[in-house]
């Protein structure tokens, strides 16, 4: 759906991307994840046709994103990281505006705002002015404002990461709805619980390059701790003697009634352990796969990359 | 065309909500209704304390004084309040990064310029035909003898409002260069001030806009082969800076 190769931009003399490339599926979410200043503002101004780039291809839907922009927009909308309105305007008239700009007919346009207030909850106060309004309600406007003409793809720019931890999970309740009804969201955000709950996919940004682009499902089987803690009924007796026996097996640390078993490769692992403790006279009573975070992984990719360099 | 009126409508709360109008109208309108009565009631109020010689300079103020005061003062304090309120008219737009939104939904430049222009100019020329008419008539009842006639005072009012015009534009224009809106506000007004010079220099003032400045306060002439090239350029430039200043808000980076 989003196609882009070896993106390149720069501000005066800083470099702020280094030839970025990656590929957003269509109704994915993909987490555009990195510390501040990695440059994902950035990426998203340009891939919203805000910003100028020095060298690289984008392609939408196929089609080439300069040589197409304003057809291509259509299908687009976005929430910026700081959103700004005309502050003297309330929500319904700012709303108003930006459908017009987008060429929606005003009968349906009227009908479709007060539908999308209630949406983002804004309903109550849609004729106060926005100059009013707090953090998390200009987040939830400019929401509706980047969703109003019904866009396929969303590009959403740490949509709550300013936010109390009320307004944080508002927030993703309505992207997890969006994702629901199947839209493509690019989202940015250096909060990895964020991620780790909405995102598909994700893609690590540091300081203007790619470190990673994966699947959150694999990303889990790539970088998950191969640890699996067992409890079992009763004192241990020749368990570790027979689970030290197959080939899988890295090491076991035993103590009491509990087994850590580390393996040299999760997938067996993972499929063969159930099949064997089930063969054992001992009654297992609690089982479980260390599960590492994003966070860990996050940190631990991001390490990498510094010493690469 | 879409870009065009939601930005017409846009300006127009702005300009109501922000208080535009109302700079706007003092800065124009309310010269209009103290000049007068300024120079009615000042040799009163210094009757007692000027000595003769002076005071007779103010009592053979007739109505052609008192309305060459209002095209001195729209043209020296007028200006100050048109382009000290309008000079963010671009800039403060794109370093506000109030553009961003309407930007990423397609929003045509030409549309939002336009829309900008032709707004101010229709509100300028309604302030100094305001400002004129109620000149024309306030000092029609105050003072006596005079040639000033409701033809002279129209004619005056369209050379100031082809001035005006030209003047929006090039705030607009320079006001898309800067991110800074103090910035056009001081080129515009040194421009403005500046170019007065050029009306002592008979061989080319008529080719520039300032012109028409002269020509309007030169009451009971109107329209002659001179003003021609001036026309023509205040015309010109009017399209050029609009022209320019679409180019510069397609290229713009406005995040
Ligand atoms: N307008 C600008 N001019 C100069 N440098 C900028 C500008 N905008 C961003 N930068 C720099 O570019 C880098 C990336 O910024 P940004 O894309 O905003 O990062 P992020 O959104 O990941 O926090 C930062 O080092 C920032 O200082
Ligand atoms: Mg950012």
């Amino acid at each position: 759906m989003i196609k882009v190769a070896d993106l390149k931009k720069s501000y005066q003399r800083l470099e702020v991307l280094k030839g970025i490339s990656f590929d957003v599926k269509k109704g994915s979410v993909f987490g555009f994840i990195g510390k501040n200043g990695a440059g994902k503002t950035t990426t998203m101004n340009i891939l919203t046709g805000l910003l100028r780039f020095e060298s690289g291809q984008i392609l939408i839907n196929g089609m080439d994103f300069l040589k197409n922009k304003i057809e291509l927009l259509k299908s687009i909308g976005y929430l910026p990281e700081n959103p700004v309105f005309y502050e003297y305007m309330n929500a319904y008239e700012y709303l108003n505006f930006i459908g017009e700009i987008t060429g929606l007919k005003t009968k349906k346009l009227n009908f479709d705002i007060l539908h999308l207030l209630k949406v983002v909850n804004l309903k109550i106060q849609a004729k106060r002015r926005i100059s009013g309004y707090s953090r998390g309600m200009k987040q939830r406007l400019a929401l509706a404002a980047a969703i109003i003409h019904e866009p396929d793809i969303l590009f959403l720019d740490e949509p709550a990461s300013a936010l109390d931890p009320e307004g944080r999970l508002e927030m993703l309740a309505l992207l997890e709805e969006l994702k629901r009804r199947g839209k493509t969201i690019f989202l940015s955000t250096h909060i990895l619980n964020d991620a780790e709950r909405v995102c598909d996919e994700v893609c690590i940004i540091e300081e203007g390059r790619i470190l990673l682009d994966e699947k959150l499902s694999d990303l889990y089987d790539k970088y998950i701790q191969p640890v699996f803690d067992i409890e079992f009924e009763k004192e241990l007796t020749v368990e570790t003697e027979i689970l030290n026996k197959l080939s899988w097996v890295e090491s076991i640390k035993a103590c009491g009634k509990i087994i850590n078993l580390s393996v040299n490769n999760i997938k067996i692992g993972r499929a063969e352990i159930l099949k064997v403790l089930s063969g054992l006279d001992n009654y297992v009573t609690s089982f479980q796969i260390r599960k590492s975070s994003l966070e860990d992984i996050f940190i631990n990719i991001t390490n990498q990359g510094r010493k690469v360099k | 065309m879409r870009s065009f009126r939601a930005y017409f409508k846009k300006e127009f709360k702005e300009a109501a909500r922000n208080y535009k109008y109302l700079i706007l109208a003092v800065g124009f309108i309310f010269w209009a209704l103290l000049d007068p009565l300024m120079l009615k009631l000042l040799p009163l109020i210094l009757k007692a304390s000027l000595p003769v010689e002076l005071l007779s300079q103010f009592t053979n103020i007739n109505r052609d004084y008192a309305f060459l005061n209002l095209l001195k003062d729209l043209f020296q304090v007028g200006t100050l309040f048109f382009v000290f309120s309008l000079m963010g008219i671009i800039s403060s737009e794109v370093s506000k990064k109030k553009l961003v939104l309407p930007y990423s939904r397609g929003l045509k430049p030409e549309g939002m310029v336009l829309a900008k222009y032709i707004h101010y100019a229709i509100t300028v020329s309604i302030f100094i035909f305001a400002a004129f008419l109620t000149n024309y008539f306030y000092v029609k009842s105050l003072f006596n003898s005079g040639v000033l006639s409701i033809q002279i005072v129209l004619w005056s009012c369209f050379l100031y409002i082809l001035y005006f015009a030209v003047i929006l534009a090039l705030l607009l224009y320079m006001s898309s260069l800067f991110k800074k809106s103090i910035i056009p506000g001081l080129l515009v007004l040194a421009i403005v001030y500046g170019f007065n010079f050029f009306n002592q220099l008979s061989l080319i003032r008529n080719y520039l806009p300032n012109y028409l400045i002269l020509r309007a306060a030169d009451l009971g002439v109107f329209f002659d082969t001179s003003l021609i090239p001036t026309f023509f350029i205040s015309v010109f430039l009017i399209a050029i800076f609009i022209f320019l200043t679409i180019i510069r808000m397609k290229k713009i980076d406005v995040a």
